[in-house]
């Protein structure tokens, strides 16, 4: 048993070694590694289900232990990771096909997966710190498999994941100073006994480069870059899984390392959430609306799904930060969800981008004609993450918003409902400029996708239906989390959840059975009329005009110019403007010190007899130097 | 047991219909009337689903175009049994507010992803118009829920209702809650100043410009239960349902009246206006109304 823990470690460092030597063979053999190995892991991870923990010590570092312990939480972002990871493998094999290098992009591919499966898995900060890094590294060279913008997104990517992480590595110092061990169950020993001034500074610098990673503002200026500019198929790893880390990073570190409990006693309560919680709160709320706005905003597919992510995830950690077990059950299952619908809006739009080589909506449309079943998956995402039932994006959604009713924090429960309803407006745009609307005449000859790119789309729609549906199979997992950790757990049932304190009663099935029952009568009833005829999409009313392919009209560009004006003057300040003002700061003061540095041996020497003739004048005068 | 179930499932629906139609037809003679014109027939609205249902030229954009009314309808027939009427929770137990507020998008998307099929500036100007309103009128909806949750300690409409049966209208307690309530349903309903979604001058109907024959005519049977659930909705949030379904129907009645009197004399916002509008003053008194809650 013990062993085995290392076995689904290693499975895909293996498989993505292999899949490097297979590729110099041939191309089939590195497609069956790489296929292989990543289900591979994900079947092995079935033989975890249900194990309340798992642990195996794997080495000894500066005197501390290096261990690698699963349990049910563990387990869920593991589902998360190795099954997103598995999709991008099986979707990679025909969207990269024209790429160059792709042995090494499969490599990078399971290195990824493996090193995030390490993340959720590390039993020690070590071993926690070591994968972190190693998660940043490699998936920082997917993003720029894609050109001169790429590099330029994944630049800033890595140079903020940097400071993130050294931020992280000096708190991992701090509390190794305190604690001689690593281990999770020991630092939150030491941390119990520590004063409240190092039990903050380590939360904060801890706290940073998580944050970091889970893109909440004011930190996630590189989150819209890398995730836009990074090939179709890492996108969906990016957005689905890679900011979750973030989010377990979080919760690890709330309820993990520290406690609520602990937290309270450290520092003043605003409605019984302690203070730095509250904060963190509040950063979420702020990032759920400003990203809101942004992706309103955007013309590029890509761009409006990646500040959807942080909006998205915005709720992930409001929800963890809420301290309460309705919120954190939220939190949790907010970001399965969010992996789901996300990474299936993704593979379609990277669907979208293979069949017709642009993300740029203004230029797409009417594709449900040609593509229909990426049409269906991108519904169904946009609904699911929409929040509307029966999909699964609104369980979580609710429970995020009744555990804010709970604890009374109403003006925070304004601002998710305000992401909320925005995310209409962008998803409509979403589906609309590239599904909906008139089709373009260069792209008449477009075809659905191939088969094995299907198959991501496939799996991940009917997850958001059965989740959505029932949610009793994700809650059983993630009770069993909350329950591990110490936290009483949800009561719910299979359909939904039964009347609780300060929280209403919620069936989704019988939302669902009755809208089924009213859809099939309407319909029955709508086909009953008389039939109706097939027309073109040039046979419109046009206000007398006649509309041929060459005059078209369309409206895509610009789609919600009027609402942009009314937010525009928040727009006016933005964190990437202020991080690119002080990286100019420190350009010009790079530039004096050139200045004086120049680099040429006479100006040196020239420098030393000054230096010189100064502290002989002094001594000469009589005075000291120290 | 099972036969009265079956004949509520079928009953509910077709009184929320009814009340939304009769409605409506009081729409058309008291605009008439304002305008010093006789008007039209008093069952003008039900003649005219008739006549759309039975139009033989209809015309279809393809399989989400005829899925958008569909679902729409299907939709508001689902959120007709989560609003409780006199002497009924109906389905409430299974759905509360919060979860209420997001089924009643379900309808609204789908009209939206319907009309977008039909690749037509017009209905995709609209539903942009649209879509960008309901940010504006949102903020205060939600506002004014919080605050009756918080209120009345529960999320369960029916019990909300209930309990100011006995302790009276919120209305009264929560003034300015009820006004941002009403002016958002001015909105929800596009009623002037607020129907930039529609606008004929400018948009051609907006989202309904493509559509005719039986697909208008299930989107005219689709506003009527829209009208249904905007008013029902407000009368048992602020005016504590009725006890039996006269009253609710006077209630909604006068509502309804009152909506329209503001509707026939006022004009039409710019749609970035009319959310400035949402955010600044209807939000404010939302907010008094949340705070004064709060601090009770």
């Amino acid at each position: 048993m013990n062993m085995s823990l290392g076995i689904l470690l290693a499975t895909p460092f293996v498989g993505g070694i292999l899949a490097y030597l297979g590729g110099k063979i041939h191309r089939w053999v590195r497609y069956t590694f790489a296929i292989l190995f990543s289900v591979l892991t994900f079947c092995e991870l079935f033989f975890y289900y249900g194990v309340e923990s798992a642990n195996l010590t794997w080495g000894k570092l500066f005197g501390s232990l290096l261990v690698l312990r699963l349990n049910h939480l563990s387990w869920l972002f593991a589902f998360i990771v190795t099954g997103i990871s598995m999709l991008v493998v099986i979707f990679s094999v025909n969207d990269m096909e024209e790429h160059k290098g792709l042995d090494f992009y499969y490599l990078e591919l399971l290195f990824v997966e493996g090193a995030m499966l390490g993340i959720v898995l590390a039993g020690d900060l070590i071993t926690f710190f070591m994968f972190w890094e190693m998660m940043s590294w490699t998936s920082y060279i997917l993003v720029i498999q894609n050109g001169e913008m790429s590099i330029k997104a994944g630049y800033k990517y890595i140079i903020m994941s940097i400071i993130g992480a050294y931020s992280m590595l000096v708190s991992l110092g701090m509390v190794f100073g305190e604690a001689h061990s690593l281990v999770f169950s020991n630092v939150s020993k030491a941390l119990a006994k520590s004063s409240p001034g190092f039990v903050i500074a380590f939360f904060i610098l801890f706290g940073i480069g998580l944050l970091v990673k889970a893109a909440i503002m004011p930190l996630h200026t590189w989150l819209p870059d890398a995730h836009s500019e990074a090939p179709s198929p890492v996108s969906p790893l990016l957005s689905g899984v890679l900011i979750k880390m973030g989010a377990y990073g979080l919760f690890i570190l709330f309820y993990g390392l520290l406690s609520v409990q602990l937290l309270g006693k450290l520092m003043p309560t605003v409605l019984s959430v302690p203070l730095i919680l509250y904060i963190i709160q509040w950063l979420a709320a702020i990032s759920i609306v400003l990203a809101t706005f942004l992706a309103i905003l955007q013309e590029d597919a890509k761009r409006l799904l990646a500040y959807s992510s942080i909006s998205q995830i915005g709720y992930v950690v409001l929800g963890i930060a809420a301290g309460t077990s309705l919120g954190i059950a939220g939190g949790l299952f907010h970001a399965l969800n969010h992996a789901i619908f996300k990474s299936l809006l993704f593979f379609t739009i990277g669907a979208v981008i293979y069949r017709t080589g642009t993300r740029n909506m203004s230029e797409l449309g009417g594709l449900i004609k040609k593509m229909p079943i990426t049409f269906t998956g991108a519904l169904i995402g946009i609904v699911a993450l929409s929040g509307v039932p029966p999909l699964n994006g609104f369980v979580s959604k609710w429970m995020i918003y009744e555990a804010l009713l709970q604890k009374k924090e109403v003006f925070l429960l304004i601002f998710a409902f305000v992401g909320s309803t925005g995310a209409f407006l962008y998803l409509y745009r979403f589906i609309h400029s590239v599904f909906l609307g008139s089709l373009p005449k260069k792209y008449e000859n477009v075809r659905e996708v191939p088969f094995l790119m299907q198959i991501p789309i496939w799996i991940l729609s009917i997850l958001a239906i059965l989740f959505g549906v029932f949610p009793g199979i994700a809650m059983n997992v993630i009770s069993k989390a909350e329950s591990f950790f110490g936290i009483t757990p949800v009561k719910y049932d299979l359909y939904g959840f039964p009347q609780g304190s300060g929280m209403g009663a919620l069936k989704v099935v019988n939302i669902s059975s009755v809208l089924i029952i009213a859809f099939i009568i309407v319909l029955v009833f709508f086909y009953m009329l008389p039939r109706s005829k097939r027309v073109s999409q040039y046979d419109t009313y046009a206000a007398g005009q006649i509309v041929t392919p060459e005059t078209k009209y369309n409206y895509s560009y610009g789609f919600y110019m009027s609402f942009g004006r009314v937010v525009d003057p928040i727009f006016k300040w933005s964190a990437d403007k202020l991080y690119t003002a002080w990286s100019r700061a420190l350009k010009v003061s790079g530039d004096y010190m050139r200045r004086v540095y120049t680099g040429n041996l006479e100006t040196y020497s020239s420098y030393i007899v000054v230096i010189l003739t100064i502290v002989a004048f002094v001594i000469l005068l009589g005075g000291r130097l120290w | 047991m099972v036969i009265k179930e079956i004949l509520m499932a079928v009953g509910i629906p077709l009184l929320a219909f009814s009340i939304g139609i009769v409605l409506m037809m009081f729409k058309r003679k008291i605009i008439a009337r304002i305008q010093r014109r006789y008007g039209p027939n008093f069952v003008q609205p039900l003649i005219d689903i008739f006549k759309l249902l039975s139009k033989k030229g209809n015309i279809t954009h393809g399989v989400m175009y005829d899925l958008g009314p569909i679902i729409a309808l299907a939709a508001s027939i689902v959120v007709v049994f989560f609003i409780p009427i006199p002497g009924m929770k109906l389905m409430t137990g299974s759905a509360d507010i919060i979860a209420l507020l997001y089924i009643m998008v379900i309808g609204s998307l789908a009209m939206a992803l319907g009309a977008g099929e039909s690749a037509n500036p017009n209905s995709s100007i609209g539903i942009a118009r649209a879509l960008t309103l309901m940010l504006g009128y949102d903020l205060p909806f939600v506002i004014v829920i919080i605050t009756l949750v918080l209120k009345y300690h529960t999320t369960n409409l029916y019990v909300i209702t209930q309990m100011q049966a006995s302790s009276g209208w919120a209305m009264w307690f929560l003034p300015l809650s009820a006004i941002a309530g009403i002016i958002v349903t001015y909105g929800a309903l596009g009623e002037h100043p607020f129907d930039v979604a529609v606008a004929p001058h400018e948009v051609a109907t907006g989202p309904m410009a493509e559509y005719g024959g039986k697909h208008l005519g299930l989107l005219m049977i689709n506003h009527a239960f829209h009208i249904y659930i905007e008013l029902a909705l407000f009368v048992d949030l602020f005016m504590g349902g009725a006890s039996n379904i006269f009253y609710f129907f006077a209630k909604m009645f006068v509502i309804f009246v009152l909506l329209i009197f503001f509707d026939e004399v006022l004009p039409r916002f710019r749609v970035d206006d009319a959310v400035r509008f949402y955010w600044r003053w209807p939000t404010i008194l939302a907010l008094l109304g949340l705070i004064i809650v709060l601090v009770k």
